[in-house]
């Protein structure tokens, strides 16, 4: 195809890199997939593929792990997907405290190695084993670390990223920092780093308001909260003993009164927030970022639904709030089950919050998402006209986003 | 296609797709997300949905897995995932659209010979001629064709050992027939079975209760696939099933087998069908110490140890991903900077010997305790 970099253009790898870990019902009949699948190895690369992309007319679509589920890599109209697995290097600069990295590094590989060095990572997702710093960063996460750092974005010092132009390197992070590759492709960050620090997690059996003031309460680096409805089916699924309480549990260089077992064992199972599929086998997810003040209140009126939630403190008192409800995604009663989703974001959105990203199904939140919308809806039309970089994602346009938009009245 | 097996049914929509099997030693050298463990699962959902329909390519892609289980020690949502990729593979076969050709290949000479080799059925014992055994007891040796065939001196090892700790066993001779592994990985169950009613046959005969083997992939399938067999088959099952590493230990802690100490440093390489499968991992380990090695772990090790690439008909079909992921595991004890890897597993020794290039030195356990072994009290 272009020669030297490594492709496939057969069905199975142009199907199995088209989805993402969302399973919509429906809706895939009006999914293409890839085109071509390539996996480029250098900077060098990705151009020749964009300008390809560019001769031919070809949609592009950057692909870290896919582990995310608001459909930022699915190749809706067709056309190039790059995966980044062969762009992984990484390196640290110990003096300094940055890393600068490739798109396809995968976070934990990297705090494993920087460990050694005895620096760590600010901030990163609780998908760390398999998710990539290219992803994270095109979605701008917050995740572990976040109550002290805020999201990837703010811990970002610099891009380097390829459009049909070229290379650009760029400060200005927030005009691709949550844009999933949309004004651009990442094809190096450098990235802000801390001493590593040895540190303890508590548990407390606490009420959502108590959580609040107990999470802002010193400048503890991680705050995490299960509501009990949660823990229920995390005992279920991981035969569990854990109490059937709200539980929050703070990660700490403090000495704190909490329980030092049950918080280590909440946050060693921290990369596991989906192993309660197994109870559908399915799930109906809502992620929303909300004011702290107003979580209580958001946690009583999804209640109802019998959802489980885990909520990430982030600072400037805000948090982010994943909430699932197991159902069976094989049965037709899981598409009316999704109505969930809409819920929880109406809900979070009349107490002041909004979804927790935009990609494909959500693209139309994202003028609530993205503080300086306008402005990037120029710099995308400057910058790919012909609306080439992973197109129907966080700018609303075509069939995707009128559907979804229906359904969210229905709901 | 239609899948029949209702675990492959249930499992492919509990998987997350989470990716957290992008350790699989398959993917990590290939890169493609057909090769991984998610793109496997996401390829079963889709034929069960209807929206793929697997062809030569697919199927092809499917047996790059070692079936290590690599995979299913990560999984997000504990999915048995080694038991959906045999399940899988059979119902390709089962389909018309399996196995590959390799494979085949090996299941028509295991029909002829009793083994995969090739190699003639009256030369299974012949590394045995030296030896003199009961024609039957409560324990029997089951040697297996890569320590019949091909690592003959881990079977000497073996008969040494029990000979020297005065246990009381027969072996099957030229009547034993391969387990059935190979055949149990790549989906062709009917064989595997053919070889279950053989050797059980004869397992009867001789009046044995307790079957040792030195073979991780023996011990994993007489152990574990066989009782299920059994059932499956309406046979009768009650045997014990041990690898040499149980017996060895037994001798030790009843005080029949003491070793002539050494301090070399050796690092161990799990063999996938003795841990992960069999959830063996300390043992091994005991033992090299008992005799005074000085254990030095590789980065990846027991449960989470890199696979040697040889397994679930990788090493005969894909000869040089097999030796890619062989080279990365010797890579791994190179690193370690102990002069040895020992192994627990003929085909183990085989392939990391082959991977080797004699950078370091490959050796089996029951090598090491046969050449220090000192009978204590056989009485």
């Amino acid at each position: 195809m272009i020669e030297g970099i490594p492709f496939r253009d057969d069905l199975l790898e142009r199907y199995l890199c088209s989805h993402d870990i969302s399973t919509p019902p429906l809706l895939k009949r009006f999914f293409k997939i890839a085109d071509v699948v390539f996996q480029p190895e250098k900077e060098e690369d990705v151009l020749r593929i964009l300008k390809l992309a560019e001769e031919k007319r070809i949609p592009v679509v950057p692909r870290g792990a896919a582990t995310s589920g608001y459909g930022g890599v699915i190749p809706v109209k067709g056309g190039f997907v790059l995966d980044f697995t062969r762009m992984d290097r990484f390196e640290v600069d110990e003096d300094q405290k940055i890393l600068v990295s490739e798109p396809g590094a995968v976070w934990w590989d990297i705090e494993k190695e920087l460990n050694r060095k005895g620096l760590s990572l600010r901030v990163y997702p609780t998908s760390a084993l398999s998710s990539t710093v290219g992803g994270w960063i095109a979605q701008n996460g917050y995740g572990v670390g976040s109550l002290a750092f805020g999201s990837i974005a703010e811990n970002v010092l610099r891009l380097r990223v390829a459009d049909f132009r070229g290379v650009r390197e760029a400060q200005n992070i927030h005009l691709y920092a949550g844009l999933e590759g949309t004004t651009g492709i990442i094809t190096k960050a450098w990235i802000k780093l801390r001493e590593f620090e040895e540190m303890k997690a508590y548990a407390f059996h606490v009420s959502p308001e108590k959580a609040v003031s107990l999470a802002y309460s010193s400048g503890h680096h991680s705050a995490l909260f299960l509501d009990r409805n949660y823990i229920k089916m995390k005992n279920e699924v991981f035969d569990d003993r854990i109490p059937e309480r709200d539980t929050l549990v703070i990660v700490t260089g403090d000495k704190m009164d909490g329980d030092e077992t049950l918080g280590q064992e909440i946050w060693e199972s921290r990369f596991y927030p989906m192993k309660i599929k197994r109870l559908g086998p399915g799930i109906v997810p809502a992620e929303v970022i909300i004011p702290c003040e107003n979580l209580p209140e958001y946690l009583h009126r999804i209640s109802k639904y019998s959802a489980g939630s885990e909520v990430w403190f982030i600072r400037k008192n805000i948090c982010s709030v994943l909430s699932f409800l197991p159902w069976d995604e094989r049965k037709i009663s899981y598409a009316f089950k999704l109505k969930f989703s809409f819920k929880a974001l109406k809900i979070a959105k009349k107490l002041g919050g909004k979804s927790y990203s935009s990609g494909l199904y959500l693209s139309r939140e994202s003028e609530n998402i993205l503080e300086n919308y306008q402005e990037l809806l120029r710099f995308k039309k400057e910058i790919d006209p012909d609306n080439l970089l992973n197109p129907m994602k966080v700018f609303p346009s075509g069939m995707i986003s009128k559907i979804i938009r229906i359904a969210e009245v229905f709901s | 296609m239609k899948i029949g097996n209702q675990a492959i049914n249930n499992e492919a929509f509990v998987c997350v797709q989470c990716h957290y099997c992008r350790i699989c030693p398959a993917y990590s050298v290939l890169k493609w997300e057909s090769v991984s463990p998610r793109g496997r699962m996401y390829l079963l959902r889709g034929i069960i949905k209807g929206e793929i329909e697997p062809d030569s390519r697919v199927v092809e892609d499917f047996y790059r897995c070692t079936t290590c289980g690599a995979c299913e020690a990560v999984c997000q949502t504990s999915i048995p995932l080694i038991e959906v990729w045999e399940r899988a593979r059979s119902e390709f076969v089962n389909a018309g659209i399996a196995p590959l050709p390799v494979h085949r290949k090996l299941k028509e000479v295991a029909e002829k010979n009793g083994n995969p080799y090739g190699e003639k059925r009256e030369e299974r014992a012949k590394w045995a001629q030296k030896y003199q055994f009961k024609n039957d007891a409560g324990i029997l040796f089951f040697a297996g064709c890569t320590a019949s065939y091909r690592m003959m001196e881990l079977a000497k090892s073996t008969v040494e050992i029990l000979m020297k700790a005065g246990v009381d066993f027969t072996y099957a001779g030229e009547d034993e027939h391969c387990c059935g592994s190979p055949f149990l990985r790549t989906g062709q169950r009917d064989i595997a079975y053919w070889f279950f009613r053989k050797n059980l046959e004869e397992w009867k005969k001789r009046g044995v209760k307790t079957i040792v083997t030195t073979c991780s992939g023996c011990y994993r399938t007489i152990g574990k696939d066989y009782p299920e067999i059994a059932e499956e088959l309406g046979y009768e099952w009650n045997l014990k099933v041990i690898h040499t590493v149980h017996l060895i230990w037994e001798l030790i802690e009843s005080g029949k087998l003491g070793f002539e100490r050494s301090y070399e440093a050796v690092t161990f390489h799990d063999p996938c069908h003795l841990g992960r499968h069999m959830k063996v991992y300390q043992l091994p380990r005991r033992i090299l110490e008992k005799m005074g090695y000085q254990i030095v772990e590789m980065e990846h090790t027991m449960e989470n140890s890199l696979c040697c690439g040889a397994g679930g008909g990788v090493k005969s079909q894909f000869k040089d991903l097999a030796l890619q992921i062989g080279k990365k595991r010797i890579n791994e004890a190179i690193k370690t900077g102990s002069g040895m890897v020992v192994s627990a597993c003929p085909f183990c020794k085989l392939h990391l010997i082959h991977a080797a290039e004699k950078k370091i030195e490959v050796r089996d356990i029951v090598e090491l305790v046969n050449e220090r072994a000192k009978p204590l009290n056989t009485d």
